[in-house]
C-alpha cells in the first residue's frame, strides 16, 4: 500500500513541478509545454485515432522484434553455454558485433530490407539479443554440477535435462534478460522509426519536432514510457509467477 | 601624503580594470551559429566572412554549430541564441506555434528541392511521376513541401504519386530500384550519382515555383534590441556571399579548412556540389527575399495541411536590412 502511495506522491510532485515551472514563464511553451497542454494533445490524437495507430505500429515492432531477438538469443546463448569451442570461436564476433552502434547501421538496415516494418523488427531484435545471450550463458552455466550429476544418474535424456533441470535453473538469468530485453526493444523500434518511417511513436516524435510540437512529442514519449513499463511490468510478473517455487521453497 | 597614495593606486586600479574590460579591449560579440547540417562546402560565404575576417570586421565572432535546422530555429525562438540558418518553411511552422523568428537575409534564392530519377525510368516531366513510388526522406521539412508544391504547380494533388518515407537514403533507394525516383537536393544527390556513372533525370521545385529557401534567421527581441548586431551580421555575410560568387575556386580552397574530405578522391563532386549551389545564389540583389517565394510557400504549406491558416507575413520576414 505504501508503495502505491509513494509512486503516486511523485507522480503528483513531478506534475506540480512541471506545472510550477511552465507558469512561472521561465521556458516558453514550445521547450517545455504545460501539463494541461499535453493533456490536450492527447486527447486530440486519441481522438483522431492516430494515436492508438502509431501505439500499434510501433507495440507490434516490438512485439516481433523481442520474439526473435530472444528465440535468437537464448538459441546461441545455449549453443555456447554447452560448448566451450563454440564459444571459443563465435565470441569473438558476437563481442564485436555489439561494438557497433545500432544507430550506425540503422540506414543501413533500411536500404538493405526497405523502409518497411522488416527493418525496424530487426533492429530491435539486435538491440534485444546481446542481452538475452549472455543471461542465457549465465544461466544454463548456474547449473550446479552435482544436479547435473544427479540428472546422468537417473539417465535422464538431453530433453529431459533441460525441462527438468536447466531451463528451471536458469530462469532467474532468463527472466532478467527478458525484463532488460523488453525495455530495449522499444528503443530499438524507436531507433528505426527515426531514421526512416512514415507510422509509429518514433515517426510521431520526429513529427512533432518537425513542427515545433513539442506537445506532440511529450505524448510521443508518454506512449513510449507505457509501452516499456507495460513490457517490464509482465517480464516482472512472469518472474514471480515462474519463481514462485522458489519462495516457497526457501519459507520455513 | 598616505591619503593621496591611496587615491593613487584606486584611480590607478579603477584606469587598468577600465582598460581591461571586454568594451575597451574591444572584444568580438560571441555567435554561435546554428547550420543545419554537417560540415559542407555549401557553407562556403561563412568559411569565406569568417576567414578573410569580415565577421571580425563588424566585431563578430563566429562559431559554427552544425546542429539540426529544427534545434537551431527552436534556440533563436527562445532567445538563447541570436542567429540560425533556416529554411522559409521552418520559420512559417515555427511562427505557427509561437516562436518569434524572423528571416533577415534571403541567402538561397530559390527551392534547392528536385525530384531525381534514373533515366532508365522515363520521368521526364512531372506528369510522369503519376502512379509512381517516390522515395522522400520525412513527411515534412523542406522535401516535402518542395514535393507538395512541384505536384501543385503541376495540377497534381500530393497522393497522384506513392510516397515511400526512406529516410536519407535516396542515392542507395534509387540505385537500387526500391523507388522510381526521389526527392532530393538538387546540389547534391544527382551529383554523386552522375559521378558514378548514373544518369539522372531531375525535376526541379525552382523550375516551377518560387519558394522561400535557406536564409538567416533572427528574432524579434535581437530586432528591437540590437538592429546593429543583425545588421553586421547580415553585412559580413553578405562580403562572403559576394566573394564566393565571384570566386569559387577562392572559396573552395577557404572551405578545406572548415570541412574535412574537401581534398583526394571527393574533390572533383564536391566542386561540382558549391557550382550548383552557386546557382541557387546568384541574383542582382544578395540577400533579398522575394514576397511572391513567402506567399507562395504559405499557400503551399495551407493546402498541404502544414499550417491551419494564413500568417502576418510581413511580421516573418524582412528585407529592411539588406542593402
Amino acid at each position: 500500500m505504501s508503495r502505491v502511495v509513494f509512486t503516486i506522491a511523485v507522480a503528483a510532485g513531478t506534475l506540480l513541478v512541471w506545472e510550477a515551472v511552465t507558469r512561472s514563464g521561465a521556458l516558453p511553451g514550445f521547450l517545455l509545454p504545460a501539463p494541461e497542454a499535453v493533456a490536450g494533445r492527447l486527447a486530440s490524437t486519441l481522438r483522431d485515432g492516430s494515436l492508438i495507430h502509431h501505439t500499434l505500429v510501433t507495440l507490434s515492432e516490438v512485439l516481433a522484434g523481442l520474439a526473435i531477438g530472444l528465440l535468437a538469443g537464448t538459441s546461441l546463448g545455449y549453443l555456447l553455454a554447452k560448448s566451450r569451442r563454440a564459444e571459443r570461436l563465435l565470441s569473438p564476433y558476437i563481442v564485436a558485433s555489439q561494438a557497433i552502434p545500432v544507430v550506425a547501421i540503422a540506414p543501413l538496415l533500411i536500404i538493405w530490407l526497405g523502409p518497411g516494418h522488416l527493418s525496424k523488427v530487426l533492429i530491435s531484435a539486435l538491440i534485444v539479443f546481446f542481452p538475452i545471450l549472455i543471461s542465457t550463458i549465465a544461466g544454463i552455466r548456474s547449473v550446479p554440477q552435482d544436479l547435473r550429476d544427479l540428472m546422468r544418474s537417473l539417465r535422464a535424456s538431453r530433453g529431459q535435462a533441460l525441462v527438468l533441470l536447466e531451463i528451471p535453473a536458469a530462469a532467474p538469468f532468463l527472466l532478467g534478460g527478458l525484463k532488460i530485453g523488453s525495455t530495449l526493444a522499444v528503443i530499438g523500434a524507436v531507433v528505426g522509426e527515426f531514421v526512416g518511417a512514415d507510422e509509429g511513436l518514433g515517426f510521431l516524435v520526429n513529427l512533432g519536432r518537425g513542427l515545433y510540437d513539442t506537445a506532440l512529442v511529450f505524448v510521443a514519449l508518454l506512449m513510449l514510457v507505457a509501452i516499456a513499463l507495460s513490457l517490464y511490468s509482465l517480464a516482472a510478473l512472469l518472474e514471480r509467477r515462474v519463481l514462485a517455487w522458489r519462495e516457497t521453497e526457501k519459507s520455513p | 601624503m598616505r591619503r593621496y597614495r591611496l587615491r593613487l593606486w584606486i584611480s590607478l586600479l579603477l584606469l587598468l580594470s577600465a582598460c581591461t574590460s571586454p568594451a575597451a579591449l574591444g572584444e568580438p560579440d560571441h555567435i554561435r551559429l546554428p547550420m543545419g547540417y554537417l560540415p559542407s562546402v555549401q557553407y562556403a560565404p561563412f568559411y569565406m566572412a569568417d576567414a578573410r575576417g569580415y565577421f571580425a570586421d563588424e566585431g563578430l565572432e563566429l562559431e559554427f554549430d552544425y546542429a539540426f535546422e529544427t534545434d537551431g530555429v527552436a534556440l533563436v525562438g527562445a532567445k538563447e541564441l541570436p542567429f540560425s540558418l533556416a529554411s522559409g518553411e521552418q520559420v512559417l511552422l515555427a511562427r505557427q506555434q509561437g516562436l518569434p523568428v524572423v528571416y533577415v537575409l534571403g541567402w538561397w534564392q530559390d527551392f534547392p528541392v528536385a525530384i531525381a530519377s534514373l533515366k532508365t525510368s522515363h520521368i521526364d516531366e512531372p506528369a510522369d511521376l503519376q502512379g509512381r513510388s517516390i522515395g522522400i526522406p520525412l513527411l515534412g521539412g523542406a522535401s516535402y513541401i518542395g514535393y507538395a508544391a512541384l505536384m501543385a504547380a503541376n495540377g497534381l494533388p500530393v497522393d497522384a504519386a506513392n510516397l515511400e518515407v526512406i529516410g536519407f537514403t535516396q542515392t542507395e533507394a534509387l540505385r537500387s530500384g526500391q523507388v522510381d525516383a526521389a526527392v532530393v537536393y538538387a546540389n547534391n544527390e544527382p551529383i554523386v550519382l552522375e559521378a558514378e556513372g548514373v544518369p539522372v533525370n531531375l525535376l526541379r521545385v525552382a523550375d516551377y515555383v518560387t519558394l522561400a529557401s535557406n536564409g538567416l534567421i533572427t528574432n524579434e527581441a535581437t530586432l528591437r534590441e540590437d538592429p546593429d548586431l543583425v545588421r553586421r551580421m547580415i553585412r559580413a555575410t553578405l562580403r562572403g556571399l559576394r566573394d564566393t560568387l565571384e570566386d569559387p575556386d577562392a572559396a573552395y580552397d577557404v572551405s578545406r579548412k572548415y570541412v574535412e574530405g574537401l581534398s583526394g578522391a571527393n574533390e572533383a563532386v564536391q566542386r561540382k556540389v558549391l557550382e550548383e549551389s552557386l546557382r541557387f545564389w546568384q541574383t542582382d540583389r544578395p540577400g533579398f527575399t522575394r514576397p511572391e517565394a513567402w506567399e507562395n510557400m504559405q499557400q503551399v504549406m495551407i493546402d498541404s495541411g502544414l499550417l491551419p491558416a494564413p500568417q502576418d507575413l510581413g511580421q516573418a520576414y524582412t528585407n529592411e536590412f539588406i542593402p
